[in-house]
């Protein structure tokens, strides 16, 4: 039983609490308890009211169930699960009595459209709650009567914020909204709902002045025609803006809301399950709910040896390096509640790093995540100095100083010599051995590498780099510590490159072979940019900075081979001193004339029949990637194809639509690229296409990369 | 009665009001050195049982600014905290103070400082404007509002200045800088000899920069992030007697003789200063910086304030049991040249011992030991902070040159003089 109810006077409760489960979940079994109670519920004689509340703690009702979405294969039984449950909600809707919805919790997704359908919405000031319709980060959209019900009761320009922006609302933002009616203290819950259902007892229909007129602008827009063709015009720009024609499933809502916005509701219903059954069986969203379930599991990732451990408190950081990274790790730090002592042999040097994170945090207060006294205080938490003062109770040293081994054992010997015993050793660095790094500590269990990837601030992934040294708590210490700053590990053996970078580099390195063959940088990165990713390879290096790219090819040459050799236009133009956007110019022009940089002239080639098309361009590098993450897999860099696409999910901006480069790769077919890979192969200096043994024994096995 | 202790200080570089720090507030200015001043000690933050910050200019959104401080340094909340005003002298009355609450067994260890941003101190509407703004407010109905916005004159719109309604005595209504010209009269102090001690206050500040720099901390102020300050930015190189000598007079423009070359500056800063009794700092291992021995306080008319040290300092001389002899190195603030120079001639004088009882306790303080590095006139004087940076610098000064006893005093706006003396560690 996963739904219960119990008759109190004349007020029914119906309570979702299921059993063995962490969370309530809208499965189809519950959907049918719940029917049943409500209508039994409704035959009982003398209730005059219905609460629907949840049992669990945090939790009102979390959402439909993703495995049975991820199930649905055919439109027409999508359509159907989606008029199922808006049948029910529709009961509920249509009871003669007040019922309200107690949101305790979070209620998100089908949670939020049963919230919807009562007559009223009341919820706690608990932190926990988010109310919200995130459908579309699956590539859904609202199936249970959501995108119907929720710009009647809040209006349509918020309702396209929550729905199209996947947006979850804290309970504050909720009662701006009007999205619930009041907030409550979590203490004395139940004397306070009983307060709010003596005030609506009586009523007939909707208590009047609960819902609040909005003034100004929004309220403006909300309640005339004009209004409405206005805010509907701005969102679909936007949205197509945003989903650049890979997502179809914030368009799909929007045209259907747009469609549906004056339309009764059994037809505008209809429409909305037409959309769901259609979207549901869209590769894109059983892509993107293969992607919910991979970084999900990777986010509570905890390797077994650490199960058993206490991982310690860390209060205080010292940052050695203050560049543009050393910033925005100590930004980091502060935002999640650490202290950073950030260190560099100049206050000049110092300033500079000071700067990047006052930066982040600007552009925080200016979106609104961040209040102008909040930032005073968060940025008070980072400290500069010249001399290590202050090293001496740190908890943690980050290393983020220039990419050179013989600077890096320097900073760690010099710290180690003063920090506590138990203090956790992370480098940033991108490409060194983390192993020889060690060799500067006494103890060198106690280095790990961990691995930001640039901006800091928004991106999620972690490389942690174990050595054979590293200690189980040294491990545990950093999985803590990469929890805390709220981002995504995954666990690299110490190689060339480590993982991402090794496989961005070979992407990049082929770019430059194309860009030798004749092709053009706009063809070239446009080319990936309809592949789905968020830019090209040149506009990457302008922004990576090609002095550093082409620094870890380098070593990436020197430790894996001559395939990663730099395609000679990248010295070329390092030599005429083009840096990237650092310097204002790289593949491109950054400044106020943008566009190709006319100074970098694709080579020459000798056929022109031979360009490289489009098609030829994604293919080189995108199978070059697959190649060289196999190779990864063959050397054990990481165990798992999942961490490969993790890494680059969320460390280099691979499409979520398709799902990570390696189920892409699955999707394709080894065989096809393997074939591919060899065509590229034959071709003179084709050498470094050669597929790997183990793309080969897939390939003969039969096998993709997941079972 | 439990000896106080002063651990150790830190203070930022004292910046001209408007340059590096103009966008720094006062409790920020003051949380970065009192943050630097913990990393630097490396002292755990829960050995603090309370903070204690003067302020003079109260920042109205950092209300109890030594709470607001110790919060934005990272002092655990469960730390109290509260500020003290004693205008110029509240700097001094943080550090007496907590040494009372020490000595009274409230408290072992206690965090204090001062603190001022006179950069930005508000500008406020004037009271009609103020009055009509309120109404407005109040108003229901778009016609009730214009009726009220039709009562606003042009006139309303100055600005009232809170820096200058701060430096005005609201009871003689004399602006400090006509105070010090009322002593400046009275003792015969020439516009020639007030020129020549700012002199010696910037070639002082000057040539004693590096032993500044013991007592201060690099500051890269916010929001900005650009500059990189290391120095007191008032000394003036260069500075001539003639330049001093064609400035006008700033306060009497006619027969006036205090201009403001040889006045303090306008300047922003901090101080933040770890006091606790001897005891607690045996058991935490910690070698003191210095003991504050004693302090005492004086109440002089307010027409002539800057004479307030001449009143303090015998009196505090005569609670230690000591007499100026006694004393190596003696700092008295230099909110004017022309209030130093008349304290001195006060002290100097048989007369005024005896007419207020002083005898034995005053007499002539030999300008050798007097501000050896310099003072307000070229450091600045932010004035919350002015106190404890002269506890502090007094403190350095001592132990650099192995001197016993040094006597700290500062007149105060209102008619007060503030002293103490401080004995090294």
């Amino acid at each position: 039983m996963a739904v219960s109810y119990r008759i109190d006077g004349d007020i029914a409760v119906i309570e979702f609490n299921q059993e063995d489960a962490k969370v309530n979940v809208l499965t189809a079994d519950v959907l049918r308890e719940f029917h049943d109670l409500v209508t039994k519920v409704q035959n009982v004689p003398g209730v005059k009211i219905l609460l629907i509340t949840s049992g669990k703690k945090d939790t009102f009702i979390a959402g439909a169930d993703i495995k049975e979405i991820e199930g649905i294969t055919v439109s027409a039984d999508g359509e159907k699960k989606s008029r199922a449950g808006q049948d029910i909600f529709n009961l509920l809707e249509d009871l003669p009595i007040p019922t309200v919805a107690v949101i305790d919790g979070v209620a998100l997704g089908g949670g939020c459209e049963l919230a919807l359908a009562c007559r009223y919405r009341i919820a706690t000031f608990n932190e926990k709650i988010k109310i919200g319709l995130p459908e579309v980060n699956l590539g859904v959209l609202p199936g249970f009567g959501g995108t119907y019900r929720l710009p009647r009761l809040i209006g349509i320009s918020k309702a396209l914020e929550i729905i199209l922006g996947a947006r979850a609302l804290s309970p504050e933002e909720a009662l701006k909204a009007g999205l619930v009616d009041h907030l409550y203290p979590q203490a004395g819950l139940w004397d306070s709902v009983l307060q709010f259902v003596k005030e609506i007892r009586d009523v007939k229909g909707r208590k009047p002045g609960l819902t609040r007129k909005k003034k100004g602008w929004p309220g403006f827009l909300d309640h005339n025609f004009v209004g409405h063709v206005f805010v509907f015009d701005q969102a679909g720009k936007s949205v197509r803006e945003r989903t650049k024609g890979f997502y179809p499933a914030p368009l799909k809502a929007f045209e259907l809301m747009r469609e549906t916005f004056n339309a009764p509701r059994a037809k505008a219903l209809a429409m909305e399950s037409k959309a769901f059954g259609d979207l549901v069986v869209a590769e894109t969203c059983k892509n993107l709910i293969k992607v919910f379930y991979l970084t999900e599991r990777y986010k509570k990732l905890l390797p077994p040896e650490c199960a058993a451990l206490q991982p310690k408190a860390i209060k205080k950081c010292g940052v050695i390096g203050a560049g543009v990274m050393g910033g925005g790790i100590a930004q980091i730090l502060s935002q999640n509640g650490m202290d950073a002592r950030l260190k560099d042999v100049s206050y000049e040097a110092v300033a500079k790093g000071l700067q990047s994170a006052a930066k982040i945090f600007e552009q925080a207060v200016k979106r609104k995540k961040l209040k102008p006294h909040a930032m005073t205080a968060t940025r008070l938490k980072i400290s500069g100095t010249v001399d290590y003062s202050g090293f001496q109770n740190v908890d943690c040293v980050i290393e983020a100083v220039v990419e050179n081994m013989a600077v890096k054992k320097k900073v760690f010997e010099e710290s180690a010599r003063l920090v506590p015993p138990e203090t956790l050793f992370c480098t940033n660095t991108s490409a060194l051995s983390v192993a020889e790094m060690a060799k500067s500590l006494s103890d060198p269990s106690r280095m790990i590498g961990f691995h930001f990837f640039n901006p800091v601030h928004r991106m999620p992934l972690i490389e942690l780099i174990t050595t054979p040294a590293t200690s189980a708590q040294t491990l545990c210490d950093a999985f803590n510590l990469v929890k805390r700053l709220g981002k995504t590990p995954i666990i690299v053996k110490d190689s060339p490159g480590f993982l991402v970078n090794r496989i961005l580099l070979a992407y990049i390195n082929e770019a430059g072979h194309l860009l030798q063959e004749g092709a053009g940088i706009p063809l070239i990165d446009k080319a990936m940019t309809d592949f789905g990713m968020p830019m090209g390879p040149f506009l990457l290096c302008d922004e990576v900075g090609l002095d550093v790219g082409l620094k870890v090819l380098r070593i990436l040459e020197e430790g894996l081979g001559e395939r990663f050799k730099a395609a000679p236009a990248f010295a070329q133009i390092l030599q005429k001193g083009f840096l990237g956007k650092k310097s204002g110019q790289g593949f491109y022009k950054h400044g106020k004339i943008r566009g190709a940089n006319p100074a970098v002239a694709p080579g020459l080639p000798q056929d022109k029949t031979a360009l490289p098309s489009a098609r030829e361009c994604q293919e080189r590098m995108i199978f070059t990637m697959v190649n060289e993450a196999a190779r990864c897999l063959e050397d054990g860099v990481v165990d798992d194809p999942a961490a490969v696409d993790v890494g680059m999910l969320l460390g280099a901006g691979f499409p979520p639509f398709r799902a990570g480069l390696l189920r892409y790769a699955d999707q394709c077919g080894v065989e096809s690229i393997v074939e591919t890979l060899n065509l590229f192969a034959s071709r003179p200096a084709g050498a470094r296409f050669e597929p790997c043994a183990y793309l080969n024994d897939l390939k003969s096995c039969g096998k993709g990369f997941y079972p | 009665m439990e000896r106080i202790a002063i651990i150790d200080g830190l203070r930022t570089p004292f910046c001209k009001m408007g340059t590096s720090f103009n966008d720094v507030s006062a409790q920020e200015l003051a949380a970065i050195a009192t943050r630097e001043l913990i990393e630097r000690r490396n002292f755990d933050t829960t050995i603090i049982d309370e903070v204690i910050f003067g302020n003079v200019s109260q920042p109205p959104e950092a209300a109890n600014i030594s709470r607001v401080i110790a919060l934005l340094s990272g002092i655990p909340k469960t730390v109290p905290a509260f500020s003290v005003h004693r205008n110029c002298a509240s700097g001094i009355e943080a550090a007496v103070t907590a040494a009372i609450r020490i000595q009274a067994g409230e408290a072992r260890s206690i965090l204090v400082g001062g603190t001022e941003s006179m950069s930005n101190i508000p500008f406020y509407f004037s009271k009609p404007l103020q009055d009509v703004l309120t109404q407005f407010g109040r108003a229901k109905s778009v016609m009730e509002k214009l009726k009220i916005l039709a009562q606003v004159r042009p006139a309303y719109f100055a600005p009232r200045v809170g820096l200058q309604l701060g430096l005005t005595d609201p009871v003689c209504g004399l602006n400090m800088g006509q105070t010090a010209e009322v002593l400046a009269r009275e003792f015969g102090i020439s516009r020639r000899a007030q020129d020549e001690f700012s002199l010696v206050s910037h070639q002082r500040a000057l040539a004693g920069r590096e032993h500044l720099r013991e007592e201060m901390m690099t500051v890269i102020p916010p929001s900005a992030y650009q500059d990189v300050v290391t120095h007191d930015n008032g000394p003036r190189e260069n500075q001539t007697l003639e330049a001093l000598a064609k400035l006008k007079p700033f306060f009497d423009k006619y027969s006036g003789t205090v201009t403001a070359g040889n006045s303090s500056q306008i300047t922003d800063g901090a101080v933040v200063l770890l006091i606790m009794s001897e005891r607690r700092a045996r058991e935490l291992n910690l070698a003191p910086l210095g003991y504050l021995r004693a302090w005492a306080f004086a109440g002089v008319d307010p027409h002539r304030m800057g004479i307030g040290p001449a009143h303090a300092i015998p009196r505090v001389l005569k609670k230690a049991g000591m007499r100026l002899q006694d004393i190596q190195a003696v700092e008295i603030n230099e909110a004017f040249a022309a209030q130093v120079l008349a304290c001195l001639k006060a002290l100097e004088s048989g007369q005024f011992a005896k007419e207020f009882g002083y005898e034995g306790f005053t007499g002539p303080i030999d300008r050798n030991i007097l501000n050896v590095n310099g003072g307000a006139v070229a450091l600045g004087h932010p004035v919350g902070a002015t106190g404890g940076r002269l506890i502090l610098t007094m403190l350095k000064h001592i132990n650099r040159n192995n001197l016993n006893a040094g006597l700290v005093s500062l007149c105060v706006g209102g008619g007060q003089g503030a002293a103490v003396i401080l004995e090294r560690g």
